[in-house]
């Protein structure tokens, strides 16, 4: 059951970071566009930025989430390695509770916050300013999903969610 | 009282392994909570910290340096820096430092150059028979170099966080000097090194095929020009360059150096928004906690204790500097920029600094603490792309820090070295 859920969870991950590579295109190439139609058609498409940025606010937060299942948010996992198997499990059982509350958080304030901004119009895009929040809540949601899948995972088979510093370090980490 | 709670909350989240920007969420919720804010609030200040028109250069900066590398671009840039300073005793450590110089004219990334330069060079370092750990430790001090030399997506992040419409093609110029500095200082500790260790020198391969890796790795170095050119010359915005970047890197790719598949694209995409995400979640959550910080006057506190403590300009840098490498210590540096700058460019201002120079003080300041442990990003990919520990890789790596060390202080109290550049183009 777990070892299913994990793999289903693997290919949501996996189908989160393909539609974000998607809107990293989508965006590229209406920037891209927005230079063409202001040196070439000598009309500067008024969408063209607000567009894709609320590409990039909705890619970002479903890349994040996935990022939850990955395990590639840069965190501080030295003292998990050096520390006794014991109490190295309670720190992963309350690292992952804290992401899982996190994850709670982002739903319920994020439609809350859907809810306020509702009637507000983005201008330039004339749709309700509600799209550039919507995806916290759906985020949110599938944070809780991937966590919870971890964290009863931890419960069930201790060191079901231990890295070692190695796996650590291959992936892609940090950006400066 | 709420200050200590932000504060010890934080260090308890990460020390437990918490990913640092659910820390640094966590701690702002709570405090909020302690002084009965609304707690949606949080949530509120991290979508609006995300939604800035000019973060979107960091997809793209981020999407351009992975192309580079995939496209062989990086490669290319190697063999111009192999060409014209492989002679040298220990070559291939300042061949290291050139190229480093090279990619982060064209990519904006430290950890997409120490990767790139790490995985193009490191082999041949260790076929000539170099320490693994001088290796290292020359790559990751170089990519260092990168955060100066524009373009530089931490550049835009501090030009957002500043607030005072810092101008980012003034950053991008006075990144240059600095850059170089930095650079020249790396390669005289390198060539120290490599003198009492005994490492080869190479041979100088004659002009003709110094030429030739120049005019192969043209269309490469042309992004630098497109890039830096468009936004100086108001041509592009920064966001604009930056996607004409990944465009024209595609098309180099596919056309040019037949490099680039549709396999090869997509995972570069993907692996591009698994860095954007990243960074991006942390700098919503980052400008939460400034939020909070701000709300219990965290800033002007700081700013008063430091000028009661002296009014003489040369220590306030000083202490700035101090505290801002510790924070660096064991924090990222795009959390520390969103959070930092508006608590220390006011004071700095106050001194008469300009926003630009703190710029270029804070890129270095930070970029020093991405290799230094225990928390440093560039120095954990370095380790590891160079196959040695971390603690292998520091305990050799003191003179390099030193140089890094020294010029940080040249650049913070000789201001014509980032600002001339951009006085002289205005």
């Amino acid at each position: 059951m777990l070892e299913r859920l994990t793999r289903m969870n693997a290919v949501l991950a996996r189908i989160l970071l393909l539609l974000g590579a998607a809107g990293l295109s989508a965006m590229t190439v209406i920037i891209g566009w927005q230079v063409y139609a202001r040196y070439v058609l000598n009309a500067s498409p008024s969408w063209a930025e607000q567009l894709s940025l609320l590409l990039m606010i909705w890619y970002v937060l479903l890349a994040a989430a996935a990022g939850f299942h990955e395990g590639f948010h840069i965190r501080i996992i030295a003292l998990q390695v050096s520390a006794s198997e014991r109490t190295a499990r309670i720190m992963r059982l309350f690292a992952e509770l804290m992401v899982l509350l996190c994850g709670a958080m982002m739903v319920i304030w994020g439609i809350e916050l859907s809810n306020i901004i509702a009637n507000h119009v983005i201008p330039s895009l004339g749709i309700s300013r509600a799209w550039a929040y919507i995806p916290l809540p759906i985020s949110g949601a599938l944070i809780v999903l991937f966590s919870g899948t971890r964290l009863i995972g931890e419960m069930m088979e201790p060191g079901f969610t231990a890295e070692d510093e190695i796996d650590a370090l291959t992936k892609p980490v940090g950006d400066a | 009282m709420e200050v200590a709670l932000l504060l010890i909350l934080l260090v308890i989240m990460l020390a437990m392994g918490v990913p640092v920007a659910f820390a640094l969420f966590v701690a702002s919720v709570a405090t909020l909570y302690a002084l009965d804010i609304p707690l949606a609030v949080s949530l509120q200040r991290m979508a609006s910290g995300i939604s800035i028109f000019s973060l979107m250069a960091i997809p793209f900066f981020i999407f351009a340096g992975d192309l580079m590398y995939r496209s062989g671009i990086a490669a290319r840039l190697v063999n111009i820096a192999d060409a014209s300073l492989g002679r040298a005793r220990g070559g291939l450590g300042q061949v290291n430092i050139g190229a480093s110089m090279l990619f982060g004219a064209v990519s904006g990334s430290a950890i997409a150059n120490v990767s790139a330069m790490g995985s193009t060079i490191s082999p041949l370092m260790e076929e000539k028979g170099y320490d693994r750990d001088f290796a290292v430790n020359v790559n990751i001090t170089a990519a260092i170099v990168g955060l100066l030399i524009p373009p530089s997506h931490n550049m835009i992040i501090y030009a957002a966080a500043s607030g005072t419409g810092v101008s980012i093609g003034d950053l991008f110029l006075a990144g240059v000097f600095p850059g170089i500095l930095t650079g020249v200082m790396l390669m005289i500790v390198a060539w120290f090194i490599a003198r009492k260790r005994g490492y080869p020198a190479g041979v100088f391969p004659g002009w003709r095929p110094f030429f030739r890796a120049v005019v192969f790795a043209t269309p490469g170095l042309l992004t630098a020009i497109i890039i830096i050119g468009g936004i100086l010359s108001g041509v592009f915005t920064a966001t604009e360059s930056s996607a004409v970047a990944v465009l024209y890197t595609i098309l180099v790719g596919v056309l040019v150096y037949r490099t680039i598949g549709v396999q090869k694209l997509i995972e570069s995409a993907v692996s591009s928004v698994r860095i954007t995400a990243m960074v991006l979640l942390i700098i919503g959550a980052a400008s939460s906690f400034g939020y909070v910080l701000a709300i219990l006057d965290v800033p002007t506190d700081l700013a008063s204790l430091i000028t009661s403590l002296t009014d003489n300009p040369i220590l306030i840098l000083l202490i700035i500097n101090i505290m801002l490498l510790l924070l660096g210590t064991f924090m990222d540096m795009s959390p520390l920029i969103v959070i930092t700058t508006p608590i220390f460019l006011p004071i700095a201002v106050a001194l008469g600094v300009d926003p630009v120079h703190f710029g270029v003080i804070m890129m270095l300041n930070l970029g020093i603490g991405l290799v230094t442990p225990p928390v440093g990003s560039v120095l954990f990919v370095g380790a590891a792309i160079g196959k040695i520990s971390v603690e292998q890789t520091i305990k050799t790596i003191w003179p390099f820090y030193l140089a890094l060390i020294v010029a940080l202080l040249l650049i913070t109290y000789i201001p014509a070295i980032s600002m001339a550049l951009p006085q002289m183009m205005s």
